[in-house]
């Protein structure tokens, strides 16, 4: 039996041994890290990993497993017993059958351009990034190339059986020029002629250069000018916690608001795992579905949460092609561009704050949408339509709900964003918010 | 297993290495997740694999396989020489492993009650009793609770670790975890959530002795009562008793997390950041002479628990702040050589595919003289907070904070009622510096601690006693 035909033999095993539904996916992955700090590589990592996520149903029994030793004499006792915990666990309220195939695929979704994986190729990237940063000005860099290639091999009970691999390159790197005055920019790139590792390595240090000597900001509610990595974590919020899942779990802003303007009308978020040459680039999700383009936010009103089977069941819909076996998550998502640029925005300020990037978004309620993050980096005071100087130490804590509507405007530009933050890949513009308030420390 | 690691070890040392480790992992994991009453699924996984570590002219070169085979694994070997070899060009300072007590031993947990003697009903029945104790608890209040989510995790950790110079680890570690996200709305009154995490070294007797059910009611009823009683909490300058809960997580964030060696010089810089502690920071005050601060891996049961780390060093409890001076970093042995010092065992990861790094284990606040009485008698106007929901500090950990969910107001030195999220939003020296007063009780929290890139969520506990904040800005809703 070929390697990649085990999946089919474990959905074989699992209706077998007595499962009305059976999943499996495979993921045949390489990575390879490099990380690096004060312009030096700190250390280099390689991952080589074949795992199994197998999942089955015995109507409306559950029980899901990852399988890592791949004899067949271990998958086949790892599946006889997943089924028996299945038929062990209580019921589920509903009971909806994994997707029925044969599906059609896009066949340009289901090969990936070639990555270099290769050591030294990218040692060169890093070195590149970091040359970039030193030229405009930074002391030192620091930061992480990632390059993955994978195959993904599907099998389920619904005559699934496909597979598609995935490359990506994504370089993150943060600039010093001193320990107050930093900026971070990215490369993430789906096919090589996208990755640009040097540019973001200047970019990050044109930020930290710009950040110099900043002085304690004043809190209050200001116009702001949220850059891509900053609106990117927002907009990942919105995309994850539209998942129907965490709608169901209370854990999400966006419960009941199905059709209701959750945003400024100038906000259009799209998940789209079609775009082919992109990062998120999805085929099929985890039931086997073809994914579609869709729209979750659409001119400011809420369209869809995003399914899989069963949540599509139990909020009597549709399945968006997002499982999750368990919880469905966006693949890929896109902010609409607005027609606007960089200069154009900042002109618009009159009294503001233009926040490069965040980190540590915490809520206090999902379900209010009430929350904190900690701007980092290069943060600017604007007046009168110019950046006029370097700030620091403030916090935004305001409402996910309230930032959706104070959305003003959008830029033309837009870069992808995915790094240690931003966990699903984001294609984001610059946005200007108004009302956003900011905090600082009171001791 | 055992053949496996001498493998690896020995043929680096032929193939040249200055330095190298093998460890062998096997995570055992099974997994309830419970959504508003009904069993979402049940999990089980074998997470299996080798981690190799070599240093090669300097360069630190990682890599993992889940393929035990021994071609593959001599595959892994030869990759992490590769890439090691591939990075030292963008190296200056050659990496060197530093001194450490490196030991030969096993360490083994035995559960009292052995986690496969429990069986999935009987999981599903706890967590569904616990549930149904949240909705009754909150309709005593007229309070509703239209969105619980709750999971119990137990695992068994099973390792070996070898170096190249001579420890050799075999332990297996048994862990218990229970997580649950309470949402609770009141028509008139809105919403409130609450997280509540536990989790501790040991068999199946640790979630006995949780007693989920009545957790969670007490939990359920304190948070309907926040919800349909608290008020506008009072602004401005007064005294703070900070609860165990809010303690144990300032350490860990404020103390714990500046302390790490790697962090001060700049390893994380572009994840997770760096520190307001510099290389010569030992001996800097950050608070008053009321602040001590220690994590420690050894404490018995905890969910932090290990005697040794990943590189083999024999651990003990380190002494963080002390009399409000900083005292010590947390270090592995790359730090450990750097800062001339020997390593205190603070070398972890979270799974066979993961790098070791700098973590804490648990952090907390030692407790001091005072009763609980006397912490809260001569305040004439203050708040107590006993529990948060949102909470975050700058990449620096230098300015923080803390919105408190179950909090009071203090009026002379009685508690007068719930107050609504007031906010606790101050610098890391203003803080430690206020505290005038610990108490003698200590509590811990179990969390997971995310650092790294891949991101490695590890067990911790944080903790410590009440303590008293003279003169804090409150600021709220």
């Amino acid at each position: 039996m070929k390697f990649s035909e085990i999946p089919m033999k474990i959905v074989e095993i699992g209706r077998k041994s007595g499962a009305t539904d059976v999943a499996a996916k495979m993921v045949e992955s390489r990575r390879v890290m490099v990380r690096f700090s004060n312009n030096e590589v700190t250390v280099s990592k390689i991952f080589r990993e074949a795992t199994i996520d197998v999942f089955v149903m015995v109507e409306k029994h559950r029980a899901a497993t990852t399988i890592s030793t791949l004899s067949m004499k271990n998958i086949k006792k790892a599946i006889e017993n997943l089924v028996k915990a299945a038929k062990a666990a209580p019921p589920a309220d509903i009971y909806a059958p994994l997707p029925q195939g044969p599906f059609t695929y896009s066949p340009a979704l289901l090969k990936a351009p070639k990555m270099p994986l290769d050591p030294d190729t990218l040692t060169g990237y890093v070195e590149g990034a970091v040359k970039g940063a030193l030229e405009r000005g930074a002391e030192r860099a620091a930061g992480t190339l990632n390059a993955l290639r994978a195959k993904i091999t599907l099998a389920t009970s619904g005559d699934v059986y496909i597979s598609q691999e995935t490359a990506g390159l994504e370089l993150s790197i943060r600039a010093f020029v001193s320990e107050f005055a930093t900026g971070h920019f990215l490369s993430v790139a789906g096919r090589l002629e996208d990755f640009n590792p040097e540019e973001a390595g200047r970019m990050a240090g044109e930020i930290a250069k710009a950040a110099d000597n900043p002085k304690p900001g004043e809190p209050g509610k200001y116009m702001a000018l949220l850059g891509p990595m900053v609106f990117a974590d927002l907009v990942n919020q919105v995309g994850s916690l539209s998942s129907a899942f965490l709608i169901d779990a209370g854990q999400s802003f966006l419960v009941d608001k199905i059709g209701a303007d959750v945003a400024s009308k100038k906000f259009t978020l799209v998940d789209d795992p079609t775009l082919a040459g992109s990062i998120g680039v999805r085929a099929f999700d985890d039931e086997g579905v073809p994914t579609r383009r869709k729209a979750v936010i659409e001119n400011g009103v809420l369209k869809t949460y995003l399914h899989n089977s069963m949540t599509a069941k139990k909020f009597g819909v549709e399945t968006t092609g997002n499982a999750g076996i368990i919880i469905p998550h966006p693949w890929n998502l896109i902010v609409e561009p607005g027609d606007k640029s960089l200069d154009d925005l900042i002109s618009e300020i009159n009294d503001g704050i233009y926040v490069t990037n965040d980190w540590y978004l915490r809520y206090q309620n999902y379900r209010t949408g009430d929350f904190s993050t900690l701007p980092r980096d290069g943060m600017f005071r604007i007046k009168r339509g110019e950046i006029v100087s370097s700030i620091r130490e403030l916090r935004i804590s305001d409402n996910m709900l309230r930032i959706l509507q104070n959305i003003v405007d959008l830029s033309r530009f837009r870069t992808w964003v995915k790094w240690w933050e931003v966990e699903v890949p984001t294609l984001a513009p610059y946005a200007l918010i108004s009302e956003l308030n900011f905090t600082k420390p009171t001791i | 297993m055992e053949d496996l690691v001498e493998f690896i070890v020995d043929s680096a040392g032929r193939m040249g290495a200055e330095y190298a480790e093998a460890r062998l992992q096997a995570d055992l994991h099974e997994s309830l997740f419970l959504k508003n009453g009904i069993v979402e699924a049940f999990a089980f996984e074998e997470i299996r694999g080798v981690g190799i570590r070599v240093l090669v002219g300097g360069s630190l070169g990682f890599a993992s396989t889940n393929s035990l085979r021994k071609r593959d694994v001599e595959g892994a070997l030869k990759q992490a020489f590769k890439i090691a070899r591939s990075a030292s060009k963008l190296i200056k300072r050659k990496i060197t492993m530093g001194r450490g007590e490196l030991g030969v031993d096993r360490v083994e947990v035995k559960p009292r009650v052995n986690f496969a003697n429990v069986d999935i009903e009987s999981r599903a029945s706890l967590l569904k009793e616990s549930d149904e104790q949240v909705i009754d608890a909150a309709s005593k209040f007229d309070v509703k609770a239209p969105a619980r989510v709750a999971e119990l995790d137990t695992w068994v950790t099973e390792k070996i670790v070898r170096t190249s110079d001579g420890a050799k680890i075999y332990s297996v570690i048994p862990r218990a975890a229970a997580f649950t996200l309470i949402t609770l709305v009141h028509p008139q009154r809105g919403s409130i959530q609450r997280y509540i995490n536990l989790g501790e070294v040991g068999g199946w007797e640790v979630v006995e002795r949780w007693n989920l059910p009545k957790t969670l009611f007490e939990e359920a009823t304190t948070l309907s009562r926040a919800l349909v009683e608290a008020v506008k909490p009072p602004r401005g300058e007064m005294d703070i008793v900070l609860g165990p809960e809010l303690v144990g997580i300032i350490c860990h964030e404020s103390c714990g997390h500046p302390s790490e060696a790697d962090r001060i010089l700049g390893r994380e810089a572009a994840q997770a950041g760096e520190t307001f502690l510099k290389p010569d920071s030992i001996g800097l005050k950050v608070g008053s002479k009321y602040v001590n601060v220690v994590d420690d891996p050894t404490l018995k049961g905890s969910f932090g628990f290990y005697l040794y780390d990943e590189e083999g060093v024999r651990a003990r409890r380190r002494t963080l702040i002390k009399e409000g001076v900083v005292n010590e970093f947390l270090h592995n042995r790359e730090t450990a050589s750097i800062f001339e010092v020997e390593s205190n065992g603070a070398s972890r990861s979270v799974a066979y595919n993961r790098e070791p790094i700098v973590r804490m284990a648990n952090t907390f606040f030692l407790p001091g003289d005072y009763s609980k009485e006397e912490l809260f008698e001569d305040i004439k106007e203050g708040i107590y907070m006993k529990s948060f929901m949102e909470w975050n500090i700058d990449d620096r950990r230098f300015n923080q904070r803390y919105v408190g969910l179950e909090a009071y107001r203090i009026e002379n030195g009685e508690l007068k009622g719930f107050v609504r999220n007031p906010v606790l939003e101050v610098t890391t020296f203003g803080l430690w510096s206020a505290v005038d007063a610990a108490g003698k009780d200590l509590e811990f929290q179990a969390a997971y601690c995310g650092k790294g890139d891949p991101m490695q969520g590890i067990p911790v506990w944080t903790g410590g006693p009440h303590i008293r904040l003279r003169k804090v800005i409150v600021g709220g809703v």
